[in-house]
């Protein structure tokens, strides 16, 4: 009962946290000078009527706060819009969405398998030269600039012919059978996975290490160890649980993160994702689709730190107490 | 959080690190060609030859056409175009020599923006062209191009942290300390503005700079957009720490005597988050030196004729370019190792000062 | 053992560095000129499609060499993939190309020489008078559906569609003569007779516009203009489309590709009687950029390139050893210019969009004359354009059939004259830097859009140029869309360097630019739309633009053209600089390629096919 209450007002908390975030969303991207009939206008064979048609279709006429009450009436009526091309946006996004979420479950699935290992050798070896070593090789991954990185490793695959160019899926998708199928994902999948894997690996690894650092150092790891529990139970019993906790709190962040950092990685292998639509959205200024997006954006945000939290006061006792402090 | 080292034990253990020692100089190198710029480049950032576009670096002879040893000298470039090949060539005019100068008159410019000067540090007679790092599609030298582009690019992060630590410890200081509602308001505020993907809010943030603008101001405010993007998360760490620091006893005393709120925060309070503040610093540059170099290969960074790393690399980003024009690369190698060089000085920081940090 | 180490890296370094330094002067050979490649035979066209009538059915029919059937044509279109397939709602070029594979036009642009020729129709007839067109349609010819094609489709299509406004009003706004529409009427089921008020010369190249079956349409127009705007959107089942065309939709993957198949009703035949098309499939990939593009290419996942700048180099030097073969079509129908503002109205706060002292420069002709002999167009194309574009001087793009002739060669730079004309208006020069005849240095900003490295280095050239003649250049690269709203809304701005797409068959295409209400009228933009304040030129462009629409002949009309391009070179409201050379690498496997300048490679996808078996030659 206390947790439902606890969820229920967590919930109503993040009400006014949607609408800030509306609120500077719109707010930034409408007063920028951009102009969303842009390539229309420079088009010679467009006619006055079109432009004027499409002016009026957008709402562009109107004054600002009007458009952004239209656009948050129909937001809570669970009206996405349209797109400035007149498609829908809730139909842009559900083509988008399970691309990237596939790319991103992948990649935090992949940097979770190795750098938590990764982040308790350098744990336990701490202040050896593996230590420093493992350090040394997750910062080199996130030194590339990550435009650079994916532009590197398509010319490689250009040259060496054995990865696809960019893109999700072959042209002749179709025909195949499931089990082509999956091998061309997979075969699309690599490269970018690689980028992501490489510049996210770096972090999560640190966060492992400094909190199993942590947890080493406490006063009941030390009470285990003078017990003389072998330092293997040590370790894994009681060490290792309380140091993947505060991880669990990550995971929202993190997809969050992986969402926006993916975009350039997106854009560059051309992977038919929702990094690459918000890229080209907010770069021309399409406010529904941006707003949507972001809104989205946050909303999954929202919800991965609900799901983690949630996930807390069930591993970990302590939390509740620390929760009705807050 | 011991803080009970002295300075110079500090660096002592961050020497006592072979790959920071190696990443500490290297820094050093960076920044001191990069303060010595006019002096180190033998052109202006500006400074085009268009009948050199895309010329190959210059080759350095010390072995002249008779097989005996010579100061070094190099060659001009001659360029031209195959119409059958549909295709530019660059080759050697052989018909004139020139010697490699120390300390040549070249363009002026102002000595550390002070003295007028005219010396340079290398450079060949003024009719000839000396490319290190050849040149890109306007004919300018892309080794000078890189010293006044890293100017921007390795300073950039430094000051969007100048901007964003102050508001971030003032901000999480007194969320943290007031706490209640005051704190529940300011952290709903930071989180709306952190659950924004922080990549497209930059994107956003920057294409809605004002085009008319000098470079200078265009340079200050994507800095002062950076800040913005970062300021909300580093506020969220110092308030977690505000609320723990101001239970302990020595905040009690000085609340009992009576000090001003806002004096116990900024006297008494964030002093203690230094050694978090320190590696954060070290830890964000360079997120920032790649952040500008992103939003440069969208084309919403520094803008051409300025030169930023991230706008060279850009344009070496062409599948051409990198097959042929390898020296295009250069910036972002430079990016590379000095992105590197911070994380590993970074780490080692965080594992002095503050070993147990939840740094990333 | 650490030791040792350093010492071998330090003296690794340091042999790295001598490698550096010490260089031996030996003068390379003079390396043979690369063997020749085969040289551009120019290539023979084959006849004009012919009528012939099998069984009651009016078949097109190829004149160009039989070929087998089957395989697949993957090209690419750069950008975000089309917005609609409903091809009267197009508004970009991608989905206006989508279009044109499903859509048969009445008539069609002949590869040749521009002419429009019968395509949908079997022939037309044109009155003495050149008002009334009168159209044959083929007899028997079904749509993908197997329904007949006739003169209600057609009539449909005009009177409830393109005449309406529905969807994309530019068609109904280019047919407007003296703001009357054309009437279209049928005569009987394969008889349609188009009457335009005036005899109109553009209109018949405006009867290429799709045909829409009835059948289908007719429910959606019904539906009114906003269910119009959503139908045969990217989201509509493919299944759904009945086209004329000889390719149907088969698959849009979203940010990937578009895949179009053989339509079996097409009704062009080969020389053998034989159903065209030739290939089964096809395919469009979705491509970001250009980069992106080379790289599919070098990966062999497209079949045919555009090819810019010193990829052609690299090309044309692998191109004997390799499965593809370069065309040069020549001069592209792009052009790049710096326009000019010369607009002195003032905003709606009523302040100036141009500020007062940049308006005497701009509305000064001797100055955007100094400006246009200052501008080093040869250096441009060698360095940005890597020697593949020529230098440009008139509004009407290289390959256009109306180019002037007398001025396409125009002139090279020359500083000294860029000078003297500055003198002529009372400018001078002091330590170098230019004032006016009001003592106001001359500084000015100059735009153009961001993250296009060729326009960037343009900007930074015409900067360099510009300062050479002692005035402060602002360079500043803005984002696209931003600098779109500048240039049409804000129209705070003072030079800018853009581009435009043109055709080489039809200047009147270019109205919105010229013509002094047009929307894209950028150098001297109305906001209100409303003819006021005309200079003297732009009196006489308006009169030339609309009295050459109402020539029929050729000659008549290129007169006017001519004209029209010299008033423009002569005043120099856009100054152009050059068009880039398009150059386009196909693989060798496809048979039927006739490249033409007006037209490209692939325009004739009905005609093109698979070599059998065929993988390399020799």
């Amino acid at each position: 009962m206390q947790i439902l209450i606890y969820i229920l007002k967590r919930i109503l908390q993040t009400i006014p946290l949607l609408i800030v975030v509306s609120l500077i969303s719109f707010f930034i991207i409408r007063l920028s000078p951009v102009d969303p009939l842009a390539e229309l206008k420079l088009n010679p064979s467009i006619s006055k009527e079109t432009l004027q048609k499409e002016t009026e279709r957008l709402g562009l006429n109107k004054p600002i706060y009007v458009q952004y009450a239209l656009w948050a009436k129909a937001f809570v009526q669970g009206d996405l819009g349209v797109c400035s091309t007149g498609e829908s946006v809730a139909g842009k996004l559900k083509e988008r969405i399970p691309n990237t979420l596939l790319l991103t479950a992948l990649v935090i699935l992949l940097t979770w398998l190795v750098g938590v290992p990764l982040g308790i050798l350098a744990a336990i070896s701490w202040k050896t030269p593996l230590d420093r070593m493992l350090t040394v090789l997750t910062s080199i991954g996130m030194a590339i600039p990550s435009f650079f990185f994916a532009i590197l490793l398509l010319i490689f695959a250009v040259k060496t012919g054995w990865f696809p160019v960019g893109g999700l899926t072959s042209y002749n998708f179709n025909e195949m059978n499931l089990l082509g199928k999956i091998w061309d994902i997979t075969h699309h999948l690599i490269l970018p996975t690689t980028v992501l894997f490489t510049i996210s690996l770096a972090g999560l690894q640190r966060q492992m290490r400094a909190n199993l650092l942590d947890v080493l150092d406490s006063d009941y790891v030390k009470f285990a160890r003078a017990k003389g529990l072998s330092e293997f139970k040590v370790l894994y019993k009681h060490a290792l649980r309380n140091a993947i906790n505060p991880m669990i709190t990550l995971l929202g962040f993190e997809f969050a993160s992986l969402l926006s950092g993916a975009a350039l990685t997106e854009y560059v292998f051309q992977y038919p994702g929702l990094g690459r639509l918000v890229l080209e959205a907010v770069l021309k200024s399409d406010i529904n689709l941006v707003m949507a997006s972001l809104m989205m954006g946050a909303v999954m945000l929202v919800l991965g730190n609900l799901i983690a939290d949630i996930l807390l006061i069930f591993t970990d006792p302590r939390i509740r107490t620390v929760n009705s402090k807050q | 959080m011991k803080n009970n080292y002295k300075d110079t034990s500090i660096i002592k253990q961050l020497m006592r690190d072979k790959f920071t020692l190696i990443a500490c100089i290297v820094l050093f190198v960076i920044y001191f060609s990069l303060l010595f710029a006019d002096f180190i480049a033998p052109y202006s950032k500006d400074f085009s030859d268009r009948n050199m576009s895309y010329a190959p670096p210059s080759k350095i002879f010390t072995i002249n056409e008779n097989g005996k040893f010579s100061l070094p000298y190099t060659y001009t470039y001659k360029r031209e175009f195959d119409p059958e090949a549909m295709q530019v060539d660059y080759k050697l005019d052989r018909t004139q020599k020139y010697y490699l100068k120390l300390f040549p008159r070249g363009e002026k410019y102002k000595f550390l923006g002070l003295i007028p000067c005219s010396r340079h540090l290398i450079g060949v007679a003024p009719e000839g062209r000396l490319y290190l790092l050849g040149t890109d599609i306007n004919g300018r030298d892309v080794f000078s191009r890189i010293l006044f582009g890293g100017r921007i690019s390795m300073t950039i992060g430094f000051l969007a942290l100048f901007v964003l630590f102050p508001i971030g410890l003032l901000y999480g200081g007194v969320s943290g300390y007031f706490g209640g509602k005051v704190d529940m308001l300011m952290m709903r505020f930071a989180e709306a503005v952190m659950s924004i993907p922080s990549f497209y809010l930059l994107i956003i943030l920057a294409a809605i700079l004002p085009s008319n603008m000098t470079s200078i101001q265009r340079f200050i405010l994507i800095v002062v957009i950076l800040a913005l993007i970062g300021w909300a998360g580093f506020a969220r760490v110092v308030r977690g720490m505000v609320l723990s620091i101001k239970t302990q006893e020595f905040v009690q005393s000085a609340q009992a005597i009576g000090a001003s709120r806002l004096r116990i925060i900024l006297k008494h309070i964030l002093p203690q988050t230094t050694s978090y503040v320190i590696v954060a610093m070290t830890l964000s540059v360079p997120s920032y030196i790649l952040a500008e170099s992103g939003l440069s290969f969208l084309g919403l960074g520094i803008q051409q004729p300025d030169a930023s790393w991230g706008n060279m690399l850009k344009e070496a980003q062409e599948y051409i370019n990198i097959l042929y024009r390898p020296w295009l690369l250069t910036p972002g190698f430079l990016i590379f190792i000095a992105v590197l060089s911070f994380n590993l000085v970074g780490d080692t920081i965080r594992d002095v000062l503050d070993p147990k940090s939840k740094v990333r | 053992m650490k030791k040792f180490l350093y010492v071998l890296l330090i003296i690794i370094l340091v042999l790295f560095a001598l490698k550096f330094f010490i260089n031996a002067d030996i003068p390379e050979l003079e390396t043979l000129k690369t063997a020749k490649t085969e040289s551009l035979a120019p290539v023979k066209l084959p006849a004009s499609p012919k009528t012939v009538t099998i069984n009651g059915i009016d078949y097109l029919q190829s004149q160009a060499p039989v070929g087998g059937f089957g395989g697949v044509l993957v090209a690419s279109t750069i950008g975000e993939g089309p917005k609609t397939f409903n091809p009267f709602n197009t508004k970009d070029a991608t989905s206006a190309t989508m279009a044109d594979t499903m859509f048969d036009g009445l008539v069609a642009t002949r590869a040749k020489d521009g002419e429009a020729v019968p395509k949908l129709a079997k022939s037309f007839e044109i009155s003495p008078d050149g008002k009334t067109y009168t159209f044959k349609l083929r007899r028997g010819i079904k749509w993908s559906d197997n329904k007949p094609i006739t003169a209600e489709d057609v009539v449909f299509t005009w009177n409830k569609i393109i005449l309406t406004g529905l969807g994309n009003t530019s068609t109904r706004d280019s047919v407007l003569i003296d703001g009357q529409l054309p009437k279209v009427e049928k005569t009987d089921d394969y008889t349609v007779k188009f009457t335009t008020i005036k005899p109109f010369a553009p209109f018949l190249r405006i009867l290429s516009a799709p045909i829409a079956p009835k059948h289908i349409f007719e429910p959606a127009v019904r539906k009114g203009e906003k269910y119009f705007q959503s139908f045969w959107s990217t989201t509509t089942p493919p299944k759904n489309f009945v086209i004329s065309g000889a390719f149907k939709l088969k698959e849009y993957v979203p940010a990937q590709r578009i895949v179009f198949e053989r339509n079996p009703n097409y009704y062009e035949i080969n020389l053998n009687g034989e159903k065209l098309p030739y290939l089964d499939k096809i395919i469009y990939l979705i491509v970001g950029d250009l980069n992106n593009e080379i790289l599919k290419f070098e990966a062999k996942e497209l079949d045919t390139i555009s090819l810019r700048g010193s990829n052609v180099g690299r090309y044309k030097k692998r191109e004997a050893k390799s499965d593809f073969i370069i065309y040069n079509i020549g001069p592209d129908t792009g052009t790049m210019f710096v326009a000019i503002n010369m607009n002195k109205r003032k905003n709606e706060q009523g302040k100036y969009y141009v500020a007062t002292k940049k308006q005497a420069w701009f509305n000064d002709r001797n100055f955007r004359y100094a400006i246009d002999w200052a501008i080093d167009r040869q250096n441009m194309v060698n360095n940005i354009a890597n020697g593949l574009a020529s230098p440009l001087f008139t509004a009407e793009s290289l390959n256009s059939i109306y180019l002037n002739k007398k001025l396409a060669n125009g002139h090279p730079k020359d500083l000294k004259k860029a000078k003297e004309y500055l003198k002529k208006s009372g400018f001078y020069w002091k330590n170098k830097i230019l004032y006016d005849k009001r003592n106001n240095r001359v500084e000015f900003d100059l735009y153009t859009n961001a993250g296009n490295t060729e326009r960037e280095a343009i900007g930074v050239m015409v900067k360099q140029d510009l300062e050479d003649l002692g005035m402060r250049v602002n360079f500043k690269p803005v984002e696209f869309n931003s600098l779109v709203n500048k240039l049409v809304n804000s129209l705070d701005w003072d030079l800018v360097i853009m581009g435009l797409t043109g055709t080489p068959l039809e200047p009147h295409n270019g109205k919105n630019v010229w013509y002094s209400t047009g929307s894209l009228h950028l150098f001297n933009q109305r906001p209100d739309g409303k003819a006021t304040d005309r200079f003297d030129w732009e009196v006489k462009l308006d009169k030339i633009i609309d009295e050459a629409s109402l020539k029929i002949t050729f000659n008549d009309r290129k007169k006017l053209y001519d004209e029209y391009q010299q008033i423009i070179y002569d005043e120099k409201p856009i100054i152009y600089l050059y068009s880039p050379i398009r150059v386009i690498a196909i693989r060798k496997k496809f048979g039927n390629i006739f490249p033409s300048p007006l037209s490209g490679v692939t325009y004739n996808l009905d005609e093109i096919y698979v070599k059998q078996k065929v993988k390399s030659k020799k």
